[in-house]
């Protein structure tokens, strides 16, 4: 008798009390099932937030803002509130240094003929797409030329296009902002995982600082982008303009560099979500003992159950060794499909949750195998003992029993 | 081809040891056809159990074609079981969950015979006993003889040497009965060597040798031919 004959026997053993298997079954099902979609929900929250801090830094790219931007909380009396041009210069006289740019954001009411809405407004220079992680789906981005120029355009957000011209096509199309007209040139998705978008909407206008500089004039520098020639120690040059710039501003904490800072608050938010998924996939764990339990419940049930059949199978000539595997076989099948359906419906709970959420949730292959040959093991390991009381029965007493 | 030489079964039962079989000395040669009769209680069932290698003496010898049961290991007397022995029962012992086909398969499957020649030797034997058309029956959808006749199937599935029958008609009406003796006749006209136990004269008389037990101890024997 192959493996697979032993594996056929089985199923129509199992076949014979559909329901009773399918509740034994079911304790694993759970079990991996759940363990699956944490696993899944935990990569993909992981990768979201990883993905949204490292938004802001595009290579070779330093953030620098004023610390009041990163620490929340009241500003002392003096504290640097923006970045002026004389920031700007001091940055730029860095050897090293290619080019410094600087970004501003706020709110404003945009309109289009159709409707208005409040949106959010993200202004910088023609790499602004890398530095916040714009995909562009239509159109173009804003280039170099626009920014020198303080040409009037702008590029949406899905969203806010979808808002404002509904299934029109918006390229080519005029926008207003504090009353000044925008020519629309460009269709963007934001390409940060949707955690944070998902709290703070993703109603966007995307425009040359200098534009928006133009439109708003009290609007504050929120973000210098120093651009390192390539080849550049980056961390060290960040450090040495953080500095200078503390130095001019006479306040020795004035100033951050803020894609340090990012990477460090992504490193504990990893840790903290690896925490959170070990936690959880301890509990799940804990499930599928239970799980097995069950199993090992059930078959010392079946095995007092069909204590007359095991007679029968010795007196027709069957090894203690066939009895024990017909049992472990039994044990293994049950649990092996039990795991094969939890991998697939927590696969599918984390491709919902990818749907309804955007979490980029996805189980990764190892685990999804590791799992199922997990749940054979058990099956194995929980059939042991009852599969091992069959094959010891005394044959005459089985075959009297009723 | 089955000796037994002051063979002894004793059961524990609480404190007290209860002897059920007292030195049996008892001879079976190949291709006889023997009747065990006895009251209900006398020890027919033990024989058959230490004679089928299900069971072993507590005291004595119990020699098989030749060799020594005692001597022989748990996987040794599976294949005995498997080969050489085919049961018969009063209750017919037919696993009640897989059809009639699958019920013959068992003991080919033990054997490791293959899949598809497993289906083929099982369909000829179910038609070997005119039971070719229930093939895919459960044995719930059986009658009595019917199941004795899948039964028989079943022990003569890897051709044994020898068939064990214990009480095959008890749960039978006399019609019926016969039939099935009439059957294992015919087995015994092939050559094998059968041992029946029963109740009734008129099955019994129906063998060579009928052997009498009476409290575990062989009482008397009477020989019609042979
Ligand atoms: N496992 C056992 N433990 C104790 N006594 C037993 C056991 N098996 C059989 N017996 C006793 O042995 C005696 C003979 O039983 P059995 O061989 O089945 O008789 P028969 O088949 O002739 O009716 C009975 O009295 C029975 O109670
Ligand atoms: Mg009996």
């Amino acid at each position: 008798m192959n493996a697979w004959e032993m594996v056929s026997m089985a199923l129509i053993s199992l076949r014979t009390n559909k329901l009773r298997s399918f509740l034994t079954m079911l304790g694993i099902l759970i079990g991996v099932a759940s363990i699956i979609a944490i696993v899944a929900i935990g990569n993909g929250g992981k990768a979201a937030v990883l993905g949204a801090i490292a938004s802001g830094s595009a290579e070779n790219t330093i953030q620098i803002v004023p610390r009041e931007l990163v620490a929340p909380g009241l500003p002392q009396p003096g504290q640097v509130l923006a970045i002026d041009e004389s920031d700007l210069a001091i940055a730029a006289s860095f050897s090293g240094v290619q080019q410094v740019n600087y970004t501003l954001y706020g709110t404003a009411v945009v309109g289009s003929s159709n409707r208005s809405d409040n949106a959010s407004i993200e202004a910088g220079p023609a790499n602004l797409n890398e530095l916040t992680r714009l995909r562009i789906t239509r159109g173009h981005m804003f280039n170099q030329a626009d920014v020198i120029g303080h040409r009037d355009v702008a590029v949406l957000s899905q969203s806010l296009a979808n808002k404002l011209f509904g299934s029109g096509n918006p390229i080519g199309g005029l926008v207003t902002v504090s009353g000044v007209p925008l020519q629309v040139i460009g269709v963007a998705v934001s390409q940060e995982a949707s955690l944070f978008s998902l709290f703070m909407g993703s109603d966007a206008l995307y425009m040359p600082a200098t534009t928006c500089q133009d439109l708003f004039p009290n609007w504050s520098i929120s973000e210098m982008d120093v651009q390192a020639a390539p080849g550049t120690n980056v961390q060290n040059l960040a450090q040495r303009i953080v500095t200078a710039l503390n130095i001019h501003a006479g306040d020795a904490t004035a100033f951050a560099d803020s894609s340090g800072l990012a990477s460090s608050v992504g490193a504990l938010l990893s840790k903290v979500t690896t925490i959170l998924t070990l936690v959880i996939g301890a509990i799940a764990g804990i499930a599928l003992l239970v799980g097995g339990v069950g199993v090992m419940n059930i078959m010392l049930v079946s095995v007092t159950e069909r204590t007359q059949e095991i007679g029968i199978r010795i007196s027709l000539g069957a090894t203690r060794t066939a009895i024990l595997f017909q049992f472990l076989v039994e044990s293994a099948t049950i649990t092996a499909i039990g795991g094969l359906a939890g991998v697939v419906i927590g696969s599918l709970i984390g491709l919902g949750i990818r749907m309804a959420t955007g979490i980029p949730a996805s189980v990764p292959w190892p685990v999804a195998v590791l799992s199922f040959l997990f749940s054979a093991v058990i099956g194995v390991v929980c059939g042991l003992y009852p599969a091992n009381k069959a094959a010891r029965l005394n044959p005459i007493e089985a075959l009297r029993y009723e | 081809m089955i000796e037994l030489s002051g063979v002894c079964k004793a059961y524990k039962v609480g404190d007290e040891p209860l002897t059920v079989l007292h030195g049996i000395d008892l001879r079976i040669e190949e291709g006889e056809f023997v009747s065990i009769m006895g009251p209900s209680g006398s020890g027919k069932s033990t024989l058959m159990h230490i004679i089928g290698c299900l069971d072993t003496p507590s005291a004595g010898e119990y020699r098989l074609c030749g060799t020594s049961v005692g001597g022989l290991s748990a996987r040794d007397l599976a294949v005995l079981r498997n080969r050489t022995i085919g049961f018969v029962f009063q209750n017919f012992h037919l696993l009640p969950r897989i059809t009639a086909v699958r019920n013959v398969e068992l003991p080919l499957l033990y054997a490791g015979v293959s899949r598809a020649q497993r289906r083929s030797r099982a369909l000829e034997l179910l038609a070997r006993v005119g039971m070719e058309d229930r093939a895919q029956h459960l044995p719930t959808a059986l009658s009595g003889g019917q199941k004795q006749r899948v039964a028989i199937a079943r022990a003569l599935a890897n051709d044994p040497a020898l068939i064990l029958a214990d009480e095959p008609t008890g749960a039978l009406d006399q019609r019926t009965g016969l039939e099935i003796i009439e059957l294992l006749r015919e087995l015994h006209s092939a050559g094998r060597t059968i041992v029946v136990i029963t109740h009734d004269p008129t099955v019994a008389a129906a063998a060579d040798r009928t052997i009498y037990i009476v409290d575990g101890h062989i009482q008397r024997e009477e020989v019609r031919r042979g």
